[in-house]
């Protein structure tokens, strides 16, 4: 049965369709669970290889979660990934988000900032073609006093490539001193792509900081003519910068094995 | 070389159907080092974003000759294979790829070969050594977050990995402080060494060429080369101005 | 999905502003009959097909769902309005003297038309469903410029153009309260400038709801010919009540190739006021809107003024500030659609919540398929004065073409500690210092507005930011 899993905190216009896609997937996930000790450090790579994944965290005070999840061109051709967090005190949770193509996935990664100081950043990157399919919904949860949140996604699209980016940031009340960011960047290479954004903020609390920017469109002309001018083609050009979407994803991976091993890999 | 290294006749070029320059005679050789002077809006930039291919320039009559072959139906990214270089007057920011990347990925492109990562990444630490920067910048993305001066050395830079044989300065030295532009013109120096390349310096100031050695200077007054001399033009626009070729023209 | 990829490029699908998901417990509005909507048709003595329209419209409205995405209007029982009140007067006066002394003390409270004396082309005054005063200056007349009621307009030389246009820029399928408009609408402007003609001064058209628990359901329509340019200025008010009371106007601007229309609107209904307004433009090629949006008052807003470029070089200027305050949620913003090539489109917002209000600023910029070589640019900036207040942002960009520009920025913060310090060492004290505050804030707005317009404004951001201390 088919069903869309990863509906956001709050809506846009109907008749735009972001409500998410409606996807068929096994009834029973796959469940993995995370408990952090106070203090304790974990970087965890998971390539998608089930259809259907859970990923349930809990971070106690000072503790440390980086979650790399991958999807390579190997793995199911369709994946939903539900992801959740929570962090205590001062605990930090991190989620890369790495695509390289892949027919459909569907992703849903929320995080509770609870704990005074603790934070949160997603960073996704995406580089889709053919027809595949993207949809993404990811919430940072304000509850704790100090709270921080980043939400960064860099991608690329080609041929008929569709993309659905909901972000949220969400400041509940007594959040006092929070603050939150999204950034999106996306590269069309394609008259045939669809993209579609929707970058929520919402704010019950007086003292927070809180942006978006996001930039989407083609290659900057002037851009285009510095980089010829040093002798590369256009399409060498366009290839150098939609390969840097996602090298700078894999560039902000802090420990050297992993990223080593990811660049080697895939790019 | 040959003679006639680059050969400029007759240059009128515009933008959006109006003329900038007008019937620009310009004859470099193989080793030499030309200034272009002139005041604001002469049409400076002009000339060195029609000898680069700059897409927003329309060459409307004349010729324009490289090493022999007419540059007119060459693309921009042809016209860098051949051995043109312009410097920037306003470098463009580069978000997501680091100096070292951009300049590996360019040199690859215009020889079709694989370079060795490590020894590139030593020659640009020489370089940066050279312009006195601090290595941490070939890690950086080019020119993003650059202050003005540290472009215009990461143009500078560029131009010492890729050796052209056609390098043009466009106000390189415009917006450094002295001793940036002492750090520059030693670069300049650098590549002046090179015989068999040529230079063109496009300045409003006489500062960077006190150091360099100068074959001829042309003094370019609304989109025209209304003189050309020796390096002795240079310190008579330093102590007098445009002033007198400005009238000249009116 | 390709049959989906055309839809938007097409100005008379629906563009769903409401919901369509059944709302549990809530019944359709017993308020609305057809004898009811007989009886206004007669009382209006509406061509035939108007009353087709509105029968059609009422079984829209009876099909369609409320809306579940936005601000609550459960406070707004259907049951209560008494959707059509005709005040007691006589119809259309074309002399001020004439209207009746009350309402006339009433707009003259409100600067009308004092404003058009001195600074307007022509005045159009509302009050409750009838347009009581409509008058344009003689000099505008001669050039061709048509400016009356709707109603009369509808029975007369126009009458086939109103049909040609009438609701087919916001069908009553757009949304339930498109479909309540177009069975009960009554009242508002016809606006007709000829090919090449600019009218040099702003026209202007003021609303008043006075009986409690009423509707205002006018109908503004608006045609600016080839080459020509206009400046239309829309005023709102309404006294309070402990009724609620509730405006579905709807707008709907046709700009020629070439033309300009400006469409300023200072919004200050009373706080009782659920104003479900629908206000959509069409821009040829060559063609510009200019929308200026103040919104200061009501209880609840669903405000979105969208504009559908629909001829290459078409383009949107959008420039808004949105003020909540005690009780109020205004859920405000615009929509955008790029159809054609080298379209344009910049918006500009600023939305300030206060004293427990809330405000929502929601967008939606589509660039379609055809729309090559066009930009858009949003800018949304959000300032919340109180924990008590709320501020949300809920932007969408939908984008079918690589051959576009598109970028959006939000912010959301408070006022500057440091910024009322250093107001306060100038001597201010602390309530004058953030109400400055907010004005330079809401400047984007009123730097747009006519001069005693933006002192107007400026008045009502004072007004509302009294007592804001303590």
């Amino acid at each position: 049965m088919k069903k869309i899993i990863n509906k956001p905190i709050a809506e846009t216009f109907g008749w735009l369709h972001a409500g998410g896609t409606a996807v068929d997937l096994p009834e029973e996930p796959e469940k993995i669970r995370y408990v952090l000790a106070p203090g304790e450090t974990r970087t965890v790579v998971l390539e998608d290889s089930v259809p259907y994944t859970e990923i349930r965290a809990e971070l106690s005070e000072g503790a440390s979660l980086h979650f790399i999840e991958v999807k390579s061109p190997d793995g199911p051709e369709k994946t939903y990934a539900d992801i959740h967090a929570v962090c205590g005190k001062d605990a930090h949770f991190c989620w890369t988000r790495l695509l390289f193509d892949g027919r459909e996935t569907c992703d849903n990664c929320s995080a509770e900032l609870a704990g005074e100081g603790s934070s949160f950043t997603a960073d996704i990157g995406y580089r889709l073609s053919s027809d595949h399919i993207y949809d993404v919904n990811c919430e940072a949860i304000h509850t704790g006093k100090r709270t921080e949140s980043r939400i960064l996604s860099s991608g690329v699209l080609a041929d008929e490539a569709d993309k659905l980016l909901r972000g949220t940031i969400d400041f509940r009340n007594g959040c006092a001193g929070a603050v939150g960011s999204e950034s999106e960047e996306v590269l069309l290479l394609s008259e045939n792509i669809r993209n579609r954004s929707v970058p929520v903020i919402l704010c019950d609390e007086e003292d927070v900081v809180g942006n978006h920017g996001a930039s989407i469109g083609r290659p900057d002309e002037e851009l285009l003519y510095y980089m010829e001018s040093r002798g590369l083609s256009e399409e060498e050009a366009v290839e150098l910068l939609a390969a840097a979407k996602l090298a700078a994803v894999v560039n902000r991976i802090p420990d050297e094995k992993i990223r080593e091993e990811i660049r080697e890999k895939y790019l | 070389m040959s003679e006639h290294f680059l050969k400029i006749k007759e240059l009128s070029a515009g933008v959006d159907g109006k003329e900038i320059l007008h019937k620009i005679d310009l004859a470099v050789n193989a080793g030499e080092t030309h200034v272009i002077m002139g005041p604001n809006g002469a049409g400076k930039s002009s000339l060195a974003g029609v000898l680069m291919g700059n897409p927003n320039y329309e060459v409307t009559g004349g010729t324009l000759e490289f090493k022999g072959e007419a540059l007119d139906a060459l693309s921009v990214n042809e016209r860098a294979k051949r051995g043109i270089f312009l410097s920037f007057q306003n470098p463009v920011e580069v978000p997501g790829i680091s100096l070292e990347n951009f300049a590996r990925s360019t040199l690859e492109s215009r020889t079709g070969e694989k370079i060795r990562i490590w020894n590139f990444r030593k020659e640009v630490q020489k370089a940066l050594d050279a312009l006195e920067m601090d290595r941490s910048y070939a890690e950086r993305d080019l020119n993003v977050g650059f202050s003005g001066g540290e472009k215009k050395k990461a143009e500078v830079l560029q131009m010492l990995l890729l050796k052209p044989s056609l390098a043009i300065l466009d106000e390189t030295d415009s917006g450094l402080d002295v001793d940036a532009v002492r750090t520059v013109s030693r670069g300049v120096r650098e590549f002046q060494k090179d015989k068999e390349a040529a230079l063109i310096i496009i300045t409003h100031n006489a500062a960077i060429l006190s150091s360099l050695k100068v074959d001829k200077v042309h003094i370019l007054v609304d989109g025209r080369i209304v003189t050309s001399g020796g390096p002795e033009l240079i310190e008579k626009i330093g102590r007098e101005g445009f002033s007198e070729f400005e009238e000249k023209k009116a | 999905m390709s049959a989906e990829k055309t839809y938007v490029e097409d100005v008379n699908r629906e563009f769903y502003d409401f919901r369509y998901e059944e709302h549990a417990g809530y019944k359709v509005a017993s308020g609305l009959t057809e004898e009811i909507i007989r009886q206004i048709s007669a009382e209006k003595k509406d061509p035939d097909w108007m009353l087709e329209f509105r029968l059609k419209s009422l079984e829209v409205f009876n099909r369609l769902k409320m809306p579940l995405w936005g601000p609550s209007i459960e406070g707004l029982n259907m049951d209560n309005i008494v959707t059509y009140v005709r005040p007691d007067t006589e119809r259309m006066h074309a002399s001020w003297d004439e209207v009746p002394a009350d309402i006339k003390d009433t707009f003259e409270r409100l600067g009308i038309p004092k404003s058009e004396r001195e600074s307007l082309a022509g005045v159009g005054a509302q009050y409750d469903s009838e347009l009581v005063y409509h008058n344009v200056k003689k000099e505008v007349a001669e050039q061709g410029v048509v400016y009356t009621d709707i109603e009369s307009a509808l029975r007369g030389p126009y009458g086939e153009v109103i049909r040609e246009h009438f609701m087919k820029l916001v069908p009553p399928e757009d949304h339930k309260f498109a479909a309540l408009h177009g069975a009960v609408w009554s009242g508002g402007s016809f606006v007709y400038v000829p090919p090449g003609v600019s009218v040099e001064i702003p026209l202007q058209s003021y609303f008043r709801l006075n009986a409690p628990g009423a509707g205002q359901f006018e109908h503004t329509l608006i045609i600016v010919d080839e080459g020509a340019d206009l400046h239309f200025i829309e005023g709102c008010s309404a006294p309070k009540y402990n009724v609620a009371n509730l405006h579905a106007g709807c707008v709907e601007l046709f700009v020629g190739k070439n033309a300009k229309l400006r469409y300023s609107t200072i919004e200050n209904w009373s706080k009782n006021m659920y104003n479900l307004n629908t206000k959509r433009a069409r821009v040829e090629e060559g063609g510009k809107i200019e929308w200026v949006s103040g919104s200061f008052g009501s209880h609840v807003s669903y405000l979105y003024p969208m504009s559908i470029l629909a001829g290459e070089g078409a383009q949107c200027e959008f420039t808004g500030v949105t003020f909540a305050g005690a009780g109020q949620n205004l859920d405000t913003g615009c929509k955008i659609v790029h159809s054609a090539p080298k379209t344009t489109s910049h918006v500009n917002t600023r939305s300030i919540s206060k004293s427990g209000g809330v405000s929502t600023f929601r967008s939606a910029v589509v660039v379609g398929a055809k729309a090559a070589g066009s930009k858009s640019s949003v800018s949304c900036e959000s300032l919340i004065l109180d924990k008590e207040s709320r501020s949300d942002t809920i932007p969408a960009m939908d984008v079918r073409t690589n051959l576009a520009d598109v970028g959006h920025e939000a912010k959301i913060g408070r006022i500057s500690d440091e910024a009322v310090y250093y107001l306060m060492s100038r001597g201010l004290s602390e309530e004058d210092a953030k109400a400055l505050i907010v004005s330079g804030f809401a400047e984007n707005v009123s730097r747009e507005l006519p001069l005693e317009y933006a002192v107007e404004m400026n008045n009502l951001i004072r007004i509302e930011m009294k007592g804001a201390i303590g």
